[in-house]
């Protein structure tokens, strides 16, 4: 994938004009709510966000040189630190549940923070909407990690409470080896 | 060949203190070789300049000109494919003041150069050019005398590029020993050989390098109780629990020179579908087949399910297709560098299967890994503690209980569930620290 292609996928600058003030507050909201049942830990409530067509992926990302800069992140079909669909997510949620999972058990202190919100509707009530991201999270006595960068999310406009489904989720990590012990959370 | 004890590393204890450090005879550890600084100086001289390192795949390095940046230990090495198709591996460190040469990871180049002071090197590591040549070095300086240092030995082993700086080291083929026959079972299956999946995964734990390395060599312990979550979590909806429990039949090896590995002798669905349903049709059909033909029984179909290091620190999961290798970053920590192995001959559809079955299993992401870190960061933040560090750790399970009469099977055998090749590498470990080999 091309660093351009991660960092701001192809779209018609034109759109941004009917992004009204209610549908950027609204689409905010929803990023924050999602923010919110993360950080309490209310995987199962997340999970019914999820649309049944999800991919959520997170690139691997590397130091190019700036000629080959178009090599920067990992491709569809490399080396990825997520690549799931809806079934893998519910794996995840389903080992964190065994009362054995135990890099999240005591569980890790998450807070999701995101700005810069940006959108682009597609048409169809689908919304591509950008994001700058910044998780802070605390683990155990004194274990404490940051990780910032970007999101590329897709929201699906439904009748649920919440209002929208997330149907994609790129993730873009400012880092290339990764300064953590792992990622038992989700972005 | 005996190590010079004069060195300036470390060097407060004696030979005999640090011999003492393990005992595999009674099946204990002193837990300072994993906290000691004065310890490490000595394994980066005495261990990792001296044993046979992991440097990477022959896949990564397809054209001339195709370079991947890596470690042996701390010191970063470049490792090139040369345009008669042969590799070269040397120091990432420009000669004239100690700068990095490359800062990319990996990618093509026709020659690299050094960005402090613009020296030029081409693609085998020869110093070719030098700015201010004529007028600021009078046409005095030897080039020659002045590449950076090469890697001196370096071998293929089915696609596995493996160095060392020690020129009197054994071939590699030596180095491996009894251990190449298991080896064999796992790396030669099919005439394609193999390939990694593009990219890896990099990611730091602040833990000492012989817990990974230790515990892919011989623990196979430890998965059925740090791993239940997942194991669980894999089954599928409504099946109980207890299905997620893995095998008890197996066998365990122990190499004289610090390798080891371990797997199970029989089948259950658990080991088999680690990596789903399309990894296994293919694991279980044509590539058990060609492999039967290549390798035999019981290589060919009847040990499978297993962990596996070379010594010091390159290990790989064979049937799950994790390869990596542990870097040492300091006592204290450590970079896992980590690929997934496909058959270079399986379908698209079989190379996406162990793709996304590696990365969301064994990776900083995946279900299992996550787990081991957890044990690892915690081990050694306890540590730090003085009385903590004066409890000898034990390391007994199986002791006294080896075998060497396998009918097919060669060398040093224990039960699958057992620290006999723990023992085998502590015991190397502490062989070269102390200067016995």
């Amino acid at each position: 994938m091309s660093a351009r292609a991660a960092t701001e996928p192809g779209r018609d600058p034109q759109t941004r004009g009917c992004v009204t003030p209610e549908l950027q507050q609204e689409i905010e909201q929803f990023l924050y709510h999602e923010s919110r049942i993360l950080d309490e830990r209310k995987f199962e409530e997340w999970y019914q966000l999820l649309a049944d067509d999800l991919h959520y992926f997170m690139p691997t990302r590397y130091n190019r040189l700036k000629r080959e800069a178009d090599k920067e992140f990992s491709g569809p079909t490399e080396a990825a630190f997520f690549d799931e669909d809806k079934k893998s997510i519910a794996q995840r949620i389903r080992r964190l549940n065994t009362g054995m999972a135990w890099a999240e058990d005591p569980p890790s202190r998450t807070r999701h923070t995101v700005s810069n919100v940006v959108i682009h509707p597609r048409g169809n009530g689908e919304y591509e909407v950008d994001c700058y991201y910044l998780l802070y999270r605390s683990r155990l006595e004194r274990e404490v990690e940051f990780f910032v960068g970007m999101r590329h999310d897709v929201l699906r406009r439904n009748s649920s409470p919440a209002g929208f489904q997330l149907a994609r989720r790129t993730i873009i990590l400012d880092q290339t080896v990764l300064l953590a012990r792992n990622l038992s959370f989700f972005f | 060949m005996k190590t010079d004890l004069t060195s300036n590393a470390g060097g407060q204890m004696s030979a005999e203190a640090l011999r003492a450090l393990v005992d595999e005879k009674a099946g204990s550890l002193d837990p300072r070789i994993y906290h000691d600084r004065e310890i490490y100086e000595l394994e980066l001289e005495r261990i990792f300049a001296r044993s046979w390192l992991y440097l990477c795949h022959e896949s990564q390095l397809k054209k001339p000109g195709d370079f991947f940046a890596t470690y042996m230990a701390e010191d970063p090495v470049l490792v090139v494919r040369q345009k008669d198709g042969s590799l070269r591996a040397f120091l990432n460190q420009c000669r004239h003041r100690g700068m990095r040469i490359c800062r990319a990871d990996c990618g093509n180049a026709r020659a690299f150069t050094c960005s402090y002071h613009g020296w030029g090197y081409d693609i085998a590591g020869n110093l070719v050019s030098v700015p201010h040549e004529e007028d600021g070095y009078r046409n005095e300086l030897d080039k020659s005398k002045w590449a950076p240092l090469q890697v001196p030995r370096i071998d293929t082993y089915h696609g596995l590029v493996f160095g060392t700086w020690n020129e009197n080291a054994p071939s590699f083929h030596d180095y491996l020993g009894d251990m190449l026959w298991y080896m064999d079972g796992y790396f030669d299956r099919t005439a394609g050989g193999t390939e990694v999946i593009g990219g890896m995964h990099r990611w730091v734990l602040k833990c000492n390098w012989k817990f990974a390395a230790e515990q892919f060599c011989s623990d196979m312990y430890h998965a059925d109780f740090s791993h239940l979550s997942a194991l669980i979590a894999q089954l599928p909806e409504g099946v109980d629990p207890s299905m997620g429990r893995l095998p008890t039949i197996g066998k365990q090896f122990s190499s004289r020179n610090g390798h080891g590995t371990g797997f199970f002798t029989e089948v259950t669905s658990t080991t088999s579908q680690l990596n789903g349903p399309v990894a296994a049709a293919w694991y279980q059909g044509v590539h058990r087949q060609e492999a039967i033909r290549r390798v035999g029984e019981p290589r060919g179909s009847q040990i499978f399910g297993g962990h596996m290091t070379v010594f010091p620190t390159f290990s790989f999961l064979p049937g799950i297709q994790t390869l990596r290798v542990w870097h040492p970053r300091g006592p204290g920590e450590i970079e896992v560098w980590a690929w997934a192995l496909v058959d270079r001959d399986a379908p698209f559809e079989v190379k996406e299967a162990v793709r996304l079955g590696v990365l969301r299993t064994f990776s900083a992401g995946g279900i299992f890994e996550q787990d081991d870190g957890e044990n690892w960061l915690e081990i050694q933040k306890v540590l730090r503690g003085h009385m903590a560090r004066r409890q000898r750790l034990n390391v007994t399970m199986g002791l006294g209980h080896a075998t060497t009469e396998h009918p097919t099977m060669p060398g040093k055998l224990n039960n699958v569930y057992g620290e006999e090749a723990a023992r085998g590498f502590y015991r190397q470990w502490a062989q070269m620290i102390s200067g016995e080999i």
